[in-house]
C-alpha cells in the first residue's frame, strides 16, 4: 500500500526543525501529502493551575506565547514546503500532546508518523507520559524517530 | 534534562536568614546570582514579586515555588533555601512555608520551564520527598535526593 499521507509531529525547538526537514525529504521521496502538526500542550498548563503553581492569568499567557510561537513555527515550515515543491498542511491543534496527534492520525488515515528523537527522561516514570513514548506505542501507523543530524541535513540538500 | 542537571550545590541554602517572604526570596536570588544568568538581579527581583502579588506561590504543604519568566534572566535557572522556623508566605492552606524552590527562565524557554515547573510540582507532592528535603543537612543531599528520585 502506498504512503499517501505523512504527519510530522513538531514542538518548535530547534530539533523539531530537523524532524521536519526529515519528514519533507520522506514526502517528497514518496510523493505524499505531508500534515505539520504543532500541539499546543494544554494539559501541563492545567496540571500547573490544579497544583496552584500557576494563576489563571499565567495560564493565558503561556497559552497566547504558545499560539503565537506555534504560528510563526509553522509558518515557517510553509514557507520552506513551498520552495522544495511539497504539498504541505499545517494544523495548530491544542490539547493533550499524544491524544492530539493520534486522534488526527486517525481521522485523516495518516500512513506514517514521523516525530523527533525522544527527550532525556526526567525520571524512568516519564516513560509513561511523554508524549513521544505514548505515540510510539499507541499509533496504528508506522512511526518514525528521527536521528543523525548531519545525515538529515545532507538528505535536504538533496531535494 | 533532569532538575538535578540545573540545581546546583551553590545554589541550595540550607539555612534562610530571612523571617519574611520578600526577604527570602532576595537571599535566594543574590546567590543565583552567582551563576552569572541574571542579566539584571533589580528587575528579576521586582518580576518574581509582581508573580507573588498575583496569587501567593506557597503551594501548600509548607512549599513555595516562586518563579517568573523574564528578560531580566539569560536562561533557566533554580535555586532552593529552607527556613526552619517557616516562613509566612500567605500560603493557600495558611501554613508557615519551610522549603522554597525559587525559578527564572528568559520567555524564550518556553517549554523547558513548564516541564521543570511540572516536574518540581510533581515532585513536592510526594509526602516522603518533602520529609527527605527538610531532613536534609547538606546542599549535596538535597541533589541526592532529586537524583535518587529521579531514578526511580
Amino acid at each position: 500500500m502506498p504512503i499517501r499521507n505523512i504527519l510530522v509531529a513538531l514542538a518548535g525547538s530547534s530539533a523539531s526543525f530537523i524532524t521536519f526537514k526529515y519528514a519533507l525529504y520522506i514526502s517528497k521521496l514518496l510523493n505524499a501529502k505531508l500534515f505539520a502538526i504543532y500541539v499546543i500542550d494544554e494539559k501541563i498548563l492545567i496540571d500547573l493551575l490544579k497544583a496552584k503553581v500557576f494563576v489563571q492569568k499565567e495560564v493565558e499567557e503561556y497559552k497566547t506565547d504558545s499560539e503565537n510561537q506555534g504560528n510563526s513555527f509553522l509558518e515557517r515550515v510553509k514557507n520552506i514546503s513551498q520552495q522544495k515543491g511539497v504539498d504541505c498542511k499545517t494544523i495548530l491543534l491544542k490539547g493533550s500532546v499524544h491524544d492530539e496527534i493520534l486522534n488526527f492520525a486517525e481521522k485523516e488515515s495518516i500512513d506514517l508518523i514521523i516525530i523527533g528523537e525522544l527527550k532525556e527522561l526526567f525520571s524512568r516514570k516519564d516513560i509513561f507520559y511523554q508524549p513521544e513514548e505514548r505515540i510510539l506505542r499507541d499509533a496504528k501507523c508506522p512511526v518514525v524517530i528521527v536521528k543523525n543530524q548531519d545525515l538529515v541535513e545532507r538528505l535536504f540538500k538533496e531535494i | 534534562m533532569k532538575i538535578s542537571d540545573y540545581l546546583k550545590e551553590e545554589f541550595c541554602i540550607m539555612e534562610l536568614k530571612s523571617k519574611t517572604k520578600e526577604d527570602a526570596i532576595r537571599e535566594i536570588v543574590e546567590v543565583l546570582n552567582k551563576s552569572g544568568k541574571i542579566k539584571d538581579i533589580d528587575k528579576f527581583m521586582k518580576d518574581i514579586l509582581d508573580r507573588e502579588s498575583l496569587g501567593s506561590t506557597g503551594i501548600g504543604h509548607n512549599v513555595a515555588l516562586p518563579h517568573a519568566r523574564t528578560e531580566a534572566v539569560g536562561e533557566f535557572l533554580i535555586g532552593f533555601g529552607k527556613s526552619i522556623k517557616g516562613i509566612d508566605f500567605k500560603s493557600l492552606d495558611g501554613e508557615p512555608v519551610n522549603l522554597i524552590f525559587l525559578m527564572g527562565t528568559n520567555p524564550n524557554d518556553l517549554n523547558l520551564y513548564l516541564r521543570m515547573l511540572a516536574e518540581l510540582s510533581k515532585c513536592l507532592m510526594e509526602n516522603s520527598f518533602r520529609k527527605s528535603l527538610f531532613a536534609a543537612n547538606s546542599p549535596k543531599e538535597i541533589i541526592n535526593i532529586f537524583k535518587t528520585f529521579e531514578g526511580l
